[in-house]
């Protein structure tokens, strides 16, 4: 084991407080990260809420990660299997010992990540952590069951199916992207879903390859001390054997035309545009995600000029959307807006795509900026009301780059942006080549 | 429910020490309010006025949401809502509006440090509406759109579980959706909306929430500032338990959709404050905790048979379930319901799903719990408290609802409750609260007219599985397949979406 950063505080992000305010440290918890031998990561963070403990076990495994052709869905349909037995406890053992715990507890998967997670009483802390380790270790699940579960993820697309903005997010990516595996959506094809009872033995080779320590780090966030946390994790999870799968992902080939898609809805619903152009992975030492993170509210959100002309005065839209997670490879900056009347899709499209031209053409306001960097830097505060929460967004930079302290960077550097910056990424991401426009209708209206 | 004077409650698991809760009865120019003064650097509000859809005027049924809207995201008499915007903008802040059948509340939470700047805009925002014609269009357009494609046309599960409540409510004034019904919706006026907010939010009708690290002397100021409403009189009606027919009834909702999604329940005499409700609760939890693999119904629709995502049961109303792990507080009601959620299933397995809710259902009340099962759902829930009241905001608002059901501190009540509760309670409590002669089903689904044949000839409805299951499950299957729905061919309707919410 080794230790890599002690007692590393966060405090640093109050250096984005505006320039007239008072520095104050807005995430005032100290945390601390351990990396045991085999590779797995701990990060440990005391606060001040009593009595409750968050863990948060991240695996960077992902949808991006489905390489195989007729092979989408995995990650996600591995985030069900986790809760299908161990080898010593059975789903029902499983169950009892959260439930006499008195836990929440669940899983979500996305392109780039898998995240379990328990909240619990601080008393049960060794129970649960011994649980969860098995699963990490030594998953057992039968054939029967893996089909059983697999027909819950069916289950699962179906509640989703009634909604058209899944079916425009699966389209939008299948558009965008041909070779690289954000092509699909985390929850998969169809097609491929509907086959997943028949891949077994290819659920087995998923968690061989990504249930590993050194693509984990365990996240304990509440009333607890660090050497608590690390005595159980070293017990626990400290024989974990390391991997040494890495996966292939093929890149994406640069785009040469600008592409685009429709769909057809078969239930009456309000048309939907969307304008999405290819933009860059996270980083933290590089200008352009930070710079096109703070555009996008400027340029986008609530407080843009596009938002209060199209929403607020024309009223021509009722849903201006947003989306441009941070990706450890290059996804999509995309914006999306519900149209109230069809004959204005046109004119919809047309109002964004003018939108993104001018934020190349022009510098944004100084004084927008400010307070956009104000806005980001509350809008962290504002969620750290809880342990699962500051435990829930640490994962989100952990999911990354394995460590907190991303976040420092990342704001440090959304601090020393100008306009020119914002401009510069703009120009170099919001070109023709780059864009992907889908849009939905259905010949039904909405009566 | 509100005492005299101020007093202190001890709060064994907040973060903070005291809850302090006040009536305007002492000093009647002063509103009630529900204090939980902390260190945090986050001040959180929760302005609760009680009044809701349940007090909108037959054929203005809406009005309560859209005045709601039009203060939350409409502008002020100094201020249009794209200056509120822009003005909150910097702070991350924002006031939103939850409007249910007899509470509505505003809730935003800001910085310590943007304290001076949010209050003043959340201040006006509620104590001088600008009521202008363009955020009214906006919004009701909104409204309308909400339930015409949102709700109708995007989301089958949320589409049957209210549905269900304006089926079991009909005729009573809980009977329509809080957002209000399309064709009220798009007759009502701005006037309207100025007549609503002038009759019901008024001092007697408002309690203020306040938690967190705000300055001393803090509450005052919000106290005094919101003692320009009006005082008249408080909207305190009884609402009566629903009259409704004996007899399962069936409605089935058709749409283009690929799977169907059901949901059932029926009226309960019992609400927080009422004797058996930690009894009930238990019996929810054990039967179907919210998102919980824990729990009965989940076990064997979902982890035995893969029938589906999940499937849980209630005693309180529980919106947008599908998006939250946790209930929203300030959604109290006089009345709730037992309710049961089946995700949806494959069409063909959408009558066997319904049948195996019913058996499962059936063998509850025949049942009941055995020591074990009643151990260990005490056990959690118990515990669970905490999770439910983790944040400031929740506290808050938990706080808010103990005041208004006139119970103590939430996590306090539910741990002594549940300690004197005994397995005999529980069973006992289901004996006397969980009926079937009233039961109603919705069910959202394309092909209406098979599943109500189904129903109606009683055929057999087999499912087929793509492992080998358990003679137990096989044989349980025998039994579902066939089990009878008791519902007379008049009480089976099926409902074009189109003429929901209308």
């Amino acid at each position: 084991m080794r230790k890599l950063i002690g007692l590393v505080s966060l405090v640093c992000l109050a250096a984005a407080a505006p320039a007239q305010k008072k520095e104050t440290n807005l995430f005032p918890y100290n945390y601390t990260v351990d990396d045991l031998a085999n590779g797995l990561r701990l990060v440990t963070v005391p606060t001040d809420f009593p009595n409750m403990v968050a863990l948060y076990i991240i695996v960077q495994t992902g949808s991006r990660d489905e390489i195989e052709p007729g092979k989408s869905g995995y990650a996600h349909l591995f985030e069900h299997l986790m809760f299908r037995g161990s080898e010593h406890y059975t789903p029902e053992q499983r169950d009892l010992i959260l439930k006499k715990a008195g836990a929440d507890s669940n899983a979500s998967t996305n392109m780039d990540r898998t995240t379990y997670y328990d909240v619990f009483s601080r008393e049960d802390l060794e129970p649960v952590l011994k649980l969860e380790a098995d699963r990490f270790q030594r998953l057992k699940y039968s054939e029967p069951a893996y089909k059983t579960e697999s027909l819950a993820v069916l289950g699962e697309y179906n509640k989703n199916s009634a909604d058209p903005t899944e079916k425009l997010d699966e389209v939008l990516h299948a558009t965008a992207f041909t070779k690289n595996t954000y092509a699909h959506t985390t929850m998969g094809f169809l097609k491929d879903i509907q086959d997943m009872p028949n891949q077994y033995p290819y659920s087995l080779e998923f968690y061989q390859r990504f249930y590993r320590p050194e693509y984990t780090t365990i996240v304990l966030a509440g009333d607890l001390s660090r050497d608590q946390a690390l005595n159980l994790v070293k017990k626990y999870f400290g024989e974990w054997k390391r991997g040494s799968y890495v996966p292939s992902i093929p890149p994406e080939p640069a785009q040469t035309a600008p592409r685009t898609a429709t769909v057809e809805w078969a239930s009456p619903t309000l048309p939907w545009v969307v304008v999405a152009f290819k933009g860059p992975a996270y980083s933290n030492d590089k200008k352009d995600k930070p710079a096109l993170d703070l555009l996008l509210p400027m340029a986008f959100g609530s407080n843009s000029d596009l938002y209060q002309k199209l929403v607020l005065k024309e009223q021509k839209v009722d849903v201006l959307d947003t989306d441009f997670g941070g990706h450890p490879a290059p996804e999509l900056f995309s914006v999306s807006a519900r149209v109230k009347d069809g004959k204005d899709l046109d004119y919809v499209r047309d109002e964004i795509l003018a939108a993104f031209k001018r934020f190349t053409d022009e510098n944004v306001d100084p004084m927008k900026l400010n307070a956009t960097r104000s806005r980001l830097r509350y809008s962290f505060a504002l969620r750290m009301n809880s342990s699962p929460a500051i435990a829930s967004s640490l994962a989100l930079y952990i999911g990354l780059m394995r460590s907190p302290d991303t976040i420092n960077k990342l704001f440090a550097l959304y601090q020393q942006l100008t306009p020119e910056d914002i401009r510069a990424a703009a120009r170099q991401y919001f070109v023709l080549n780059n864009r992907t426009i889908v849009t939905l209708t259905s010949n039904r209206g909405t009566k | 429910m509100t005492g005299r004077k101020r007093f202190l409650v001890p709060l064994m698991f907040c973060l903070v020490p005291v809850v302090i809760i006040s009536s305007s009865a002492a000093v009647p120019a002063k509103p009630a309010s529900v204090l939980l003064p902390g260190t945090s650097p986050l001040v959180t509000f929760r302005i609760l006025f009680m009044t809701g859809s349940a007090y909108d005027p037959p054929g203005k049924e809406g009005l309560a949401q859209l005045t709601a809207s039009m203060l939350a995201e409409g502008g002020t008499r100094s201020m249009t809502y794209d200056q509120i915007v822009k003005a909150l903008y910097p702070m991350a802040s924002s006031v939103s509006a939850q409007v249910d059948k007899e509470m509505t509340v505003f809730s935003g939470t800001s910085h310590i440090e943007n304290l001076e700047r949010y209050y003043p805009l959340l201040k006006d925002m509620l104590l001088d509406p600008g009521f202008r014609a363009d955020d009214f269009m906006r919004l009701r357009e909104d409204a309308v759109n909400y339930l015409k494609v949102s709700l109708r046309e995007s989301n089958d599960e949320e589409l049957g579980k209210e549905y269900l409540y304006n089926v079991i409510y009909s005729g009573h004034p809980y009977g329509h959706d809080n957002t209000g019904r399309i064709v009220a919706l798009e007759k009502l006026t701005i006037d309207d909306v100025r007549d609503f907010y002038r009759g019901h939010y008024t001092a007697a009708n408002l309690v203020v929430g306040l938690a967190g690290g705000y300055p001393k002397g803090f509450p005052e100021k919000v106290e005094a500032d919101f003692t320009k409403l009006p005082e008249t009189s408080a909207d305190q009606k009884h609402f009566d338990a629903p009259k409704i027919a004996a007899g399962m009834h069936v409605d089935i909702i058709t749409r283009d959709t690929r799977s169907t999604a059901i949901s059932l329940g029926f009226p309960i005499d019992v609400n927080r404050s009422a004797k058996d409700w930690a009894a009930l609760a238990l019996i929810a939890s054990y039967f179907g905790q919210h998102r919980s693999s824990n729990s009965y119904l989940f076990q064997r629709l979902r982890e035995a048979r893969g029938m589906n995502y999940g499937d849980y049961a209630y005693i309180e109303y529980f919106p947008r379930g599908m998006f939250l792990m946790t209930p929203e507080p300030n959604l109290g009601r006089q009345q709730q319901i037992f309710q049961i959620w089946i995700r949806p299933v494959e069409q063909d397995n959408g009558v066997f799903a319904l049948r195996a809710a019913l058996y499962e259902y059936d063998k509850l009340v025949r049942d009941g719990l055995s020591q074990h099962e009643f151990d260990t759902t005490r056990e959690f829930l118990t515990k669970y408290a905490n999770v439910l009241t983790q944040t400031q905001s929740a506290r808050l608002g938990y706080a808010m609802d103990s005041r208004y059901y006139g119970i103590p501190d939430y996590n306090a009540y539910v741990r002594t409750q549940l300690a004197k509760l005994t397995l005999a309670d529980v069973n006992a409590a289901i004996r006397r609260h969980l009926k079937t002669e009233r039961m109603r089903a919705v069910v959202v689904t394309k092909n209406g007219e098979g599943f109500r044949n189904s129903i109606v000839n009683n055929s057999p409805s087999p499912i087929t599985y793509n492992s080998p299951k358990p003679k137990e499950i096989m044989d349980e299957d025998k039994v579902i397949q066939v089990y009878k729905i008791n519902a007379r061919p008049e009480d089976i309707r099926i409902v074009p979406v189109e003429q929901i919410f209308e």
